[in-house]
């Protein structure tokens, strides 16, 4: 049976069995309501239906949530039978904490019983979806910004940086754009992130930003619920604030300033190495412009080096900056799993969780 | 039990039943003084023992050097701020767990993975430190 490989990020979870040049055959967004049990129900007509987020800003915060998620994703989804569990590889985002990792590796035996563990950071397995071992990762997902320089398949943390941006506050963004050129119309959060995804994009540079800015073609979009919204230049607001994150309200740099002051700090030998083979991925940056727009900043940035971005292989399927982790813990897992690489049974029974931070990274 | 034998014995074992072993290992003071060495053991100097206990107390400082131990250039990945600094060449590293009074090396090359020669440095490592050494 094949080892199965979970992606859970911010909000949409991958999942699938570990077939490295597919797309993962699970991709469901994470979001959770909590049903109310049928005994606690009230006499009253509704009940409160809270929503749940088991993983917020990368990292897993809700456990039972999550551990129910994973019940349907391994025994519905991935087609498990109790009783004969299997070998599964999670993604780390960047300096996940010791006592995260610890606690998935204690509910993965203790309540799903699975037989082999292994769990790597999303940064080194996105470039072994593109064919290397060394580069630089761009992580730009929907609840944090990860940028990682690796070496030889190790990330270098001190150099790392994370950023608690992410695609979440592009939306909020987006919806306050929305609201106040569109002021008599309500628009749902899920609606504005479908908004985003359809429209957003990026301007070709600043100057051309500018001109939009003052005029723009706008379009009509129409609301699930009929109401009829105009959009303009609020699309190219929200891929610029990647570039400036001023309109976010913060004060940093532009993405690509960022990439090149992380690497500053590691060894100059590895500069070229890692400039050279940038990594893109997350599901923000597959914004339609945003690769060109990166390439040209990159092209105007301070450092001697300039960043540059690594083709996919053709062999994998299309749409992998969305899933390039997912991908890379397929090739992983291919490799650890039969090597006896991986956290075992045995292993877990004789050292307790802590054996994790030893085999795994 | 001599110190030699923790060498010999426990950190010069049989991994996994396998037949492989670690490349070296030696137990060393946190002052550089050797307690014991495996005989592969590189001849290292006081200035990179000194390096390596600056790094346990300041995690970051010997990331953008390079860990150096009997002259060789180990790169510096992921370990366990105060208590474990892991180390990669090639295909091959090396792990160093701290205790309380010695420092415990194990060096490994390929086959032996990461994974196995943590397991073995850092499992004699803890029962040291258990056992107030």
């Amino acid at each position: 049976m094949e080892a199965a490989v979970v992606d859970a990020g911010s909000r949409l979870l991958k999942a699938g069995p570990a077939v490295p040049d597919q797309a993962p055959s699970m991709i469901i967004p994470n979001q959770m309501k909590r049903m109310p049990d049928e005994g606690s129900m009230n006499d009253s007509s509704s009940f409160e239906e809270i929503i749940v987020d088991p993983v917020v800003r990368g990292l897993i915060k809700d456990w039972d949530a999550m551990e129910d998620l994973l019940h349907h994703i391994l025994y519905t989804g991935l087609g498990w039978e109790m009783g004969n569990e299997g070998q599964i590889l999670f993604t780390d985002p960047l300096c996940t904490p010791k006592a995260v990792r610890e606690q998935l590796v204690q509910l993965m035996f203790e309540t799903f019983n699975i037989s082999g563990f292994y769990a790597s950071e999303q940064a080194v397995l996105s470039l072994y979806a593109v064919g290397r071992i060394s580069g630089c990762t761009v992580d730009i997902g929907h609840g944090k910004i990860d940028i990682a320089p690796v070496i030889e398949g190790a990330v270098q943390h001190i150099a790392s940086r994370r950023f608690e941006i992410g695609g979440i506050d592009l939306t909020k963004l987006l919806a306050e754009e929305l609201g106040k050129s569109n002021p008599l119309v309500n628009i749902k959060m899920s609606d504005v992130e479908k908004i985003k995804e359809q429209y957003s994009c990026c301007a070709d540079d600043e100057l051309a930003y500018e001109k939009i800015k003052r005029s723009c073609q706008t379009e009509q979009h129409t609301l699930p619920d009929g109401q009829v919204i105009t959009i303009g230049r609020e699309r190219y607001t929200v891929g610029e604030a990647l570039f400036q994150p001023s309109i976010l309200g913060l004060e940093a740099h532009g993405i690509v300033e960022q990439l090149v002051r992380c690497i500053s700090t590691v060894s100059s030998d590895n500069h070229r190495q890692l400039l050279e083979n940038t990594v893109l991925c997350g599901g923000t940056a597959s914004m339609t412009g945003f690769e060109e727009r990166f390439q040209k900043e990159a092209g105007l940035c301070s450092s001697a080096v300039r960043p540059a971005l690594i083709k996919a292989p053709e062999y994998m399927p299309e749409n992998l900056t969305n899933y390039s982790a997912w991908v890379g813990g397929a090739i992983l897992a291919k490799v650890v799993f039969p090597q006896n690489q991986h956290v075992t049974k045995a292993d877990y029974d004789e050292t307790g969780p802590s054996v994790v931070h030893r085999k795994c990274f | 039990m001599s110190w030699q034998t923790y060498v010999d014995e426990h950190l010069m074992c049989d991994i996994d039943g396998q037949g492989q072993h670690l490349a070296a290992s030696a137990i060393v003071g946190h002052d550089g003084s050797p307690w014991a060495k495996s005989a592969t053991f590189p001849q290292f100097k006081p200035e990179e023992i000194n390096g390596i206990m600056k790094d346990f107390d300041e995690p970051g400082h010997l990331a953008p050097t390079g860990l150096h131990l009997g002259g060789v250039k180990y790169m510096v990945i992921q370990g366990e701020p105060g208590a474990v600094i892991r180390g990669k060449k090639g295909s091959g590293g090396i792990t160093i767990k701290k205790t309380g009074q010695a420092l415990v090396f194990g060096i490994y090359e390929e086959p032996v993975t990461p994974g196995q020669c943590n397991m073995v440095v850092e499992r004699l490592g803890d029962y040291l430190v258990d056992q107030g050494l």
